[in-house]
């Protein structure tokens, strides 16, 4: 009896690794494919018979994507664009969400609902009204419009996940920290942002990627060098110059490299964030 | 007492007047005032004038053509043969990396669940696909399924399932299939991420309960971790399936929509109609219907399920 019931422990723990690989392999195998083309020389792609391995590694291709294209004031507007976003949604959306979290007041749940349904409004209804409004006040073509256009669908995102995080917070300090005189101001600024901390920082790291990652309001709000973001040149580039393929994965590797290194580093939390935010909604 | 001090040691600038301003009922109208401002006028402000823009002839090329021209739109585009393939596409696609994405998502959540050494690894990196651009994944794949160079194609042959390289995003009959598997890879660990949170949130003590009660894996599995689980999934599927009907990313990078009209999506569909006839009136009213749709569709599924009564 002990030991059915342990072999067949055993033979879960072995499937389930068997799944997780498999899985993992599934997720990982293009981007680690896209990371060889992008170290191959073209007469390694090109070829009648696949070439796996790289026979010679080389860097050409990201030489090539940096200095003979925009690339580089594309990842600038995108740099840009993105900071704009997540400047904006910080200082309206935090004071939204410590709001909902601690404030009760009439209305709320509704204006809360208000805040998620948005969600649900398609991108392309949104996405020509406010062409043509941008258009008459000169905003098209303007890495603050394309961030303000952005602010439509991040910072209802943000506010709902802070909200969560606020939620998470001890209000006795809060209290405390009342009962000693100071205003609830102070007592917002002392004493809850710096317990959400890290639930600040996770929220931005997440809007901060979806700016950095978005495309189609990019490609309809922006038609010149001056706001035009990556996603937008990488396509463009694509289409215009029948880009080799080696380039094209550099370019993708490089513009993944800061999404990459922003959600290891603070994963946990925005899983987290992520979770809370989604369940309660 | 410590309020008084302070209030003589600093001067009355505009932090002393804000933090007076937050012991006014006031202050909740002022926090919630920047973000309400900024989203009546990017969301609120632009969804009214969409649903305007919807019954108006509104075209760039062509700025003489302007007026109100009321449903016009809304006939025309019932005789629209790509709408109605549009509309077939979008279902179908939605529906189908729906279920490969539950599925998957659900298979990795209960192998994550189980806490094996090393699963946390597994859990960070499972979940990368779905931080990434989709206009990287869709070249990613693009190269991976390439008529020519494509290393999945080798790997078919090789395995002797393929005799030859096949075009899959060129050939109408399998074009849809192949973006819905890119689709899958982008959305299945969103479900993953969701569901482990929910199964996470199971007692241990019912499982063994049910142990005890001689009940075994399968039944567990049954009337234990699906009926909890239930409003999860429920509220994960709603949230995906409205982020699928309404982004056209990845299929405007992998397809544009074809062959012919073979990946045809509505939101495709009302997006080419604005970018590149700048057809704004149509487009406006394209986008109107699959809101319309899409709303239905939340009410409808909302009632069956009862996501909301927690």
């Amino acid at each position: 009896m002990l030991k059915t019931s342990r072999s067949r422990r055993l033979a879960g723990d072995i499937l389930t690794y068997v799944v997780l690989t498999a899985l993992t392999t599934f997720c990982l195998g293009p981007i680690l494919w896209m990371f060889l083309t992008s170290l191959k020389t073209e007469a390694d792609i090109v070829t009648s018979h696949m070439q796996y391995i790289p026979r010679t590694i080389t860097f050409q291709n990201y030489v090539a994507i940096w200095t003979q294209s925009n690339f580089p004031v594309l990842i600038a507007n995108s740099l840009v664009v993105t900071t704009i976003t997540v400047v904006i949604c910080v200082l309206t959306g935090t004071l939204a969400a410590y709001a909902f979290a601690r404030l009760p007041f009439k209305g709320r749940d509704k204006i809360m609902l208000g805040y998620l349904l948005v969600r649900m409004f398609p991108a392309v209804m949104v996405i020509i009204p406010l062409y043509v409004m941008m258009r008459t006040v000169g905003l098209v073509d303007s890495r603050f419009g394309l961030a303000l256009a952005y602010t439509s669908f991040l910072l209802p995102l943000f506010a709902w996940m802070l909200k969560g995080f606020f939620d998470a917070a001890p209000k006795e300090l809060e209290s405390a920290a009342r009962i000693d005189g100071s205003t609830r101001l102070g007592a917002m600024v002392r004493i809850v942002l710096p317990l959400a901390r890290n639930g600040l920082v996770a929220s931005s790291v997440f809007i901060a990627i979806a700016a950095w990652n978005e495309f189609i309001f990019a490609l309809m709000l922006t038609t010149g060098q001056g706001s035009r973001t990556w996603p937008v040149g990488l396509q463009l580039m694509v289409g215009e110059f029948q880009l080799p393929w080696g380039v094209l994965a550099a370019g993708g590797i490089l513009s993944i490299l800061p999404v990459v290194v922003l959600f290891a580093i603070v994963q946990r939390a925005m899983v987290q964030g992520l979770t809370a935010g989604a369940i309660k909604g | 007492m410590r309020r008084d001090h302070m209030k003589s040691v600093l001067p009355r600038g505009p932090i002393t007047l804000l933090g007076n301003l937050s012991e006014t009922r006031y202050w909740v109208y002022l926090l919630l005032f920047p973000s309400l401002i900024l989203l009546l006028l990017v969301v609120a402000y632009p969804t009214l004038y969409g649903f305007v823009i919807s019954v108006r002839e509104m075209r760039l090329t062509r700025p003489g053509l302007n007026g109100w021209v009321g449903m016009k739109h809304y006939v025309a585009m019932m005789s629209d043969r790509v709408f109605w393939i549009s509309l077939k596409n979008t279902a179908i696609w939605v529906t189908a990396a729906i279920a490969i994405e539950v599925t998957l998502g659900f298979v990795a959540a209960v192998a994550l669940n189980r806490n094996l050494p090393g699963t946390k690894l597994f859990g960070v990196l499972i979940l990368l696909p779905y931080f990434l651009p989709n206009v990287v994944a869709g070249h990613m794949w693009a190269l991976l399924l390439d008529p020519r160079l494509g290393v999945i194609n080798d790997l078919l042959v090789r395995i002797g399932i393929l005799s030859t390289y096949k075009a899959w995003f060129a050939d109408p009959a399998t074009a849809l299939a192949a973006t819905i598997l890119v689709e899958a890879w982008h959305g299945f660990p969103f479900f993953a991420l969701l569901f482990l949170a929910g199964l996470k949130g199971i007692p241990e003590d019912l499982y063994k309960a049910a142990a005890v009660d001689g009940a075994g894996p399968v039944r567990q599995f049954r009337l234990i971790t699906v009926p909890m689980l239930k409003t999860v999934i429920a509220a994960a599927v709603i949230l995906r399936v409205i982020s699928l009907v309404n982004s056209p990313d990845l299929l405007l990078v992998l397809t544009g929509g074809g062959p012919g009209n073979a990946t045809q999506v509505l939101s495709l569909y009302a997006f080419q109609t604005a970018y590149r006839e700048f057809n704004f009136g149509y487009a406006g009213a394209l986008s109107v219907v699959m809101f319309i749709l899409l709303m239905l569709f939340a009410t409808i599924y909302i009632r069956l399920t009862h996501v909301t009564k927690e």
